[in-house]
């Protein structure tokens, strides 16, 4: 379709109204984290703390988990939120990588420990189904939050973007999953837990180009300008 | 470098914060001011393209801007917040225009559709969209709506029957008769 341009600038400055611009992505992430995090805490007070918190928080490699846990949320919703704005740099992208890295290789250590003192049967493999429900349960409002915040933006990389965010609202879901549910086995937790919050955020990569498209956002443009 | 005679990145990062506030006279110059610089981006990487889908791409992009100009940081500069949604837009419809490639069939040229006048109106070109946004201003409630959710915001016939609550049928109808009653209005006003 061909109109004139000159007159197109007309119309969507006769649209133009004051706008917020939006907060940098750290300063998102904070206000993203203050919705979710007492979500999660709600979660975990309804369903009950594990009866072995108290100790489990003197467990240096519990402590460790849980706040990599925790860190790759924050910068996954960091990140998130720096591909919304055109223009940041990639070098954000990278930002989960050190908390995930952490994550992944204590769980690593954990295994090799288990196997080294338990042999085979230390990384033996049980069926463990509450783990995606439950990460979904806890995950779901940060996914909501996450979701409506992005859709602010630009969506200039839908896949990886929604990808960032599935793995932050998932990130975080784990670690209030691991506060109300005892399974500390590092091979299990790698397997039914990381390996949840990997599928959920492959899930809302998928779902991103659904989710973040230039085609429903210029066409709200488009028809602004044209209908009202 | 802005070049002679154009205004530099910090007073196009001045105009689109006074644009952010609502000042219509700062957005109007500073879309002005950035229209020739997209033509000049789209004509140097798509030179195959006729002026009329140059132009299209060119119109594509000042609507991203619009649609996302609450992501631009007024403590940034301007022209890479720019470049980066012209790049997106650009790779964007070069993807589109692939797909709609591959779904494409080649058939030699056919002279004549249906003697229905629905089936020959011109309905590429609309040059005046206050024009446009009359006649469908001029439609009824449902043709309206049909017409925004199909044509306009691009969703597939599933999605608006979803949004609607009305079946595909309907939305076929409906967005038949808004183009009939759109060509009509516009060729009179032509």
């Amino acid at each position: 379709m061909t109109m004139d341009t000159e007159k197109l600038i007309e119309r969507l400055a006769e649209v133009v109204e004051p706008i917020r611009p939006l907060a940098r992505p750290w300063i998102r992430m904070a206000a993203w984290f203050l919705v979710a995090i007492p979500y999660v805490a709600l979660v975990v007070f309804v369903v009950s703390p594990r009866a072995d918190l108290i100790s489990k928080a003197s467990e240096w490699r519990y402590v460790i988990e849980q706040l990599a846990a925790l860190a790759t949320g924050i910068t996954a919703a960091t990140a998130a939120f720096a591909t919304v704005i055109p223009g940041y740099g990639r070098k954000f992208l990278f930002l989960p990588a050190l908390p995930l890295a952490i994550w992944l290789g204590s769980l690593g250590d954990g295994c090799v420990e288990d196997w080294i003192h338990f042999g085979p049967d230390g990384l033996s493999l049980q069926p463990d189904w509450f783990c995606f429900p439950a990460i979904v349960l806890v995950g779901a409002v940060p996914a909501i939050a996450m979701a409506v915040m992005l859709r602010r933006g630009a969506p200039l990389t839908p896949h990886i973007t929604a990808a960032l965010g599935g793995l932050a609202a998932a990130g975080l879901g784990n670690f209030g999953l691991r506060l109300f549910h005892s399974q500390d086995a590092s091979v299990m937790v790698l397997v039914w837990q990381v390996g949840t919050v990997f599928i959920l955020a492959a899930m809302a990569a998928w779902a991103g180009q659904y989710l973040l498209n230039w085609r429903s956002i210029v066409g709200t443009a488009r028809s602004r300008v044209l209908i009202r | 470098m802005a070049m002679k005679g154009q205004l530099d990145d910090h007073a196009l990062a001045t105009l689109m914060r006074a644009a952010q506030g609502g000042n219509t006279q700062a957005y109007v110059l500073l879309l002005k001011e950035i229209t020739p610089r997209l033509r000049q981006i789209v004509r140097a990487q798509r030179r195959f393209l006729k002026i009329a889908d140059i132009e299209d791409l060119v119109q594509d992009v000042l609507l991203s801007v619009h649609a996302v100009r609450a992501t631009y940081d007024p403590r940034r500069p301007f022209m890479p917040w720019l470049m980066a949604i012209t790049r997106h837009r650009l790779a964007d419809a070069a993807r589109r225009h692939t797909r709609r490639a591959a779904h494409e069939v080649q058939v030699g040229n056919v002279p004549v559709t249906f003697s229905d006048e629905g089936t020959n109106i011109d309905g590429d070109q609309y040059r005046d969209p206050e024009a446009l946004r009359q006649a469908i201003m001029a439609l009824s409630p449902g043709q309206r709506d049909a017409i925004e959710m199909l044509k306009l915001r691009e969703m597939s016939l599933k999605e608006a029957a979803a949004a609607s609550g009305t079946s595909i049928g309907a939305l076929k109808v409906s967005v038949h008769r808004a183009m009939t009653a759109l060509g009509r209005a516009l060729r009179k006003k032509s």
